[in-house]
């Protein structure tokens, strides 16, 4: 075990162990495709990593230099079952229902899991613009399960998002219903403290539908991820504690990331 | 046909040209700056920074598209959209696509269940500062089918689609292979789809691998032969994303100066695509250039046959009596 680690290193980590060991998952932009890179690698072979822009089920050589550098990186073309379009990927295979889970980051989230990837502020008189959703609504709206993967910063885990480009549940039980989506979950969320699952047994029919502290990176105890989320937090009767990263999951995910595209060395 | 012509005949001002995200045709987009083409609408699931040099360059004052780079970081772009100068509606990867479909199919909107449940559907958010004036942008409505709800997308007709493609023949049919994000479908929709290529083959080299024709010369309005075309964004089996020009040349084309500084000497300062790679070379050395080519080939050779065979049987032989 190594303890000389940062906390989004650990981050991109765990957010790897979080994935599935088998079915298909999309990965949006940005730290999404280190971990399921590092995922594919490592603890699950079995996966079919896929991306909007068009790769379908990319098999990484065992010896590769690097993660796809954004979801539009050539190295996603070398190596994958099928290369085809958005409308093959965000339509037939997302759309179609054969997305098992969405990997998601995005600038803010809330305490019912919707992102925001638009705007800080108010959507009519923004304090600051974003690049925008790319496709990160259409996963949210429409995989089986979301893992969103989210540096754990106050000004990040607001009580409400300023604009939600991408529904977690929404405003509570029964919401994703209502708004003609289907039930999603048990949804995930990994930040730079530790693993969040959501209080709803049936994908947001019923429970609070609310984010659950339920694990915490090593010497990290709950009240401090409280200081650093926006609203009072639910924590589950036995939190766990995360293991650190292994030197072998260390070592791949640095190879990963050769020119720390994804992790600036020292931040968090 | 050379940009200077192709951009001369087939843009006109107040355009809609679709740009890409994939497939980015630099070298054309530069061509339509250098010919001040003015009151374009820049359309794409997802625009990078080819936009915001329409943008900076006062050839671009619409988008339609779901991510904007330029927007990314404050600067001028978002300064342009707060104060009206650039006009925007936000869309996502899968709208755009779909939008592109749909006007490429003929049919006037086409649905998608992604959106729901987001705020972009709250009413209070129909009319925005720096919208599109008097757009109808979606409509929420329930299956006459099944009541299942959907979002309800207008088609996308693009006056203009610019790409960049792998290769084409004298008779303008266009080869493209690789995950292409929404270019496929851009054109079909686009009325004047303006295709840059690496190569130019003989029809002999298109017609023996016919599946990776992605449109036939009869619905592209203009082939330019461009090497190099889409630099420095990547480009499948020739060359990767040139990441040390985007930092050192690129990296403040968000802001007035920067930009000024970028087009004086990369577009204004160049004639063509090719006196462009020519000054790069000169300034950063042969190799600079080399060093981003495409160079793994650990797959096989892909080995695709389109053979049949050459005589149909409609009849079975007679069987010998026994």
């Amino acid at each position: 075990m190594s303890d000389d680690y940062t906390l989004a290193e650990l981050m991109c980590v765990v957010a790897a162990r979080e994935m599935p060991q088998t079915g298909v998952v999309m990965l949006g932009m940005g730290l999404p495709v280190l971990a399921g890179t590092l995922a594919k690698l490592m603890h699950a072979p079995g996966i079919s990593l896929c991306t909007e822009v068009g790769a379908f089920d990319w098999a990484p050589a065992p010896d590769v230099t690097r993660a796809p550098v954004g979801i539009h990186d050539l190295i996603l073309n070398d190596g994958s079952a099928m290369v085809g379009d958005m409308v093959d990927a965000l339509g037939s295979l997302l759309m179609g229902g054969n997305v098992d889970v969405g990997v998601l980051g995005a600038a803010q989230m809330d305490r019912f899991g919707n992102l925001n990837a638009l705007c800080l502020g108010d959507y009519l008189n923004p304090e600051r613009r974003l690049g925008g959703t790319g496709g990160n609504t259409e996963i949210a709206c429409l995989a089986k399960r979301v893992l969103s993967i989210m540096p754990q910063e106050r000004r990040r885990f607001v009580p409400r998002v300023d604009f939600n480009t991408s529904p977690g549940y929404i405003d509570g039980p029964g919401a994703r219903r209502t708004a003609g989506l289907a039930p999603q979950g048990p949804n995930r969320v990994v930040s730079t403290f530790g693993v969040f699952g959501f209080d709803t047994p049936d994908g947001g029919e019923s429970g609070s539908c609310e984010m659950v502290l339920e694990a915490v990176f090593p010497n990290m105890a709950p009240d401090v991820v409280q200081i650093e989320t926006g609203w009072e937090l639910r924590v589950s009767d036995n939190v766990a504690e995360i293991a650190p990263p292994t030197d072998e999951e260390l070592a791949l995910l640095r190879r990963l990331d050769p020119h720390h595209f994804y992790l600036t060395p020292g931040r968090y | 046909m050379s940009e200077h012509e192709a951009v001369e005949r087939f843009v006109e001002d107040g355009d809609s040209v679709y740009v890409g995200y994939t497939s980015v045709a630099y070298g054309l987009t530069h061509e339509i700056i250098r010919q001040k083409r003015r009151n374009l609408e820049c359309l794409g699931g997802s625009v990078g920074p080819q936009a915001t040099l329409l943008f900076m360059a006062g050839c671009s004052n619409r988008v339609r598209s779901g991510y904007i780079a330029g927007a990314l970081r404050p600067g001028a772009v978002t300064e342009m959209m707060n104060d009206g100068r650039l006009q925007f509606e936000d869309y996502s990867n899968q709208a755009i696509a779909l939008m592109l479909m749909a006007g490429a199919l003929g049919i006037p909107f086409i649905p998608t269940r992604s959106f729901l449940g987001t705020d972009y559907l709250s009413p209070e958010y129909q009319e925005h500062p720096g919208g599109i004036p008097g757009y109808k942008k979606w409509e929420v409505m329930d299956s006459p089918f099944d009541g299942q709800k959907v979002v309800l997308l207008p088609a996308l007709k693009p006056d203009v689609a610019i790409l960049h493609a792998h290769r084409a023949d004298e008779d303008g049919n266009v080869q493209l292979w690789g995950h292409m994000g929404d270019a496929k479908w851009a054109f079909w929709a686009a009325k004047k789809p303006i295709v840059s290529v690496e190569e130019i083959v003989s029809r002999d080299v298109i017609r023996a691998d016919p599946g990776r024709t992605v449109v036939p010369g009869f619905r592209v309005a203009a082939v330019v032969h461009m090497p190099w075309g889409a630099h420095p964004s990547p480009f499948v089996g020739h060359y990767d994303a040139d990441y040390a020009f985007h930092a050192k040349e690129m990296s403040h084309i968000g802001q007035a100066e920067g930009y000024e500084a970028f087009a004086a000497e990369w577009i204004h300062g160049v004639e063509d695509r090719a006196d462009y790679i020519r000054k790069y070379v000169d300034t950063f050395g042969k190799d600079a250039l080399d060093a981003f080519r495409a160079d793994t080939g650990p797959w096989p050779e892909p080995d695709v046959s389109y053979a049949h065979a050459s005589h149909l049987r409609f009849r079975m032989p007679e069987k010998d009596a026994p």
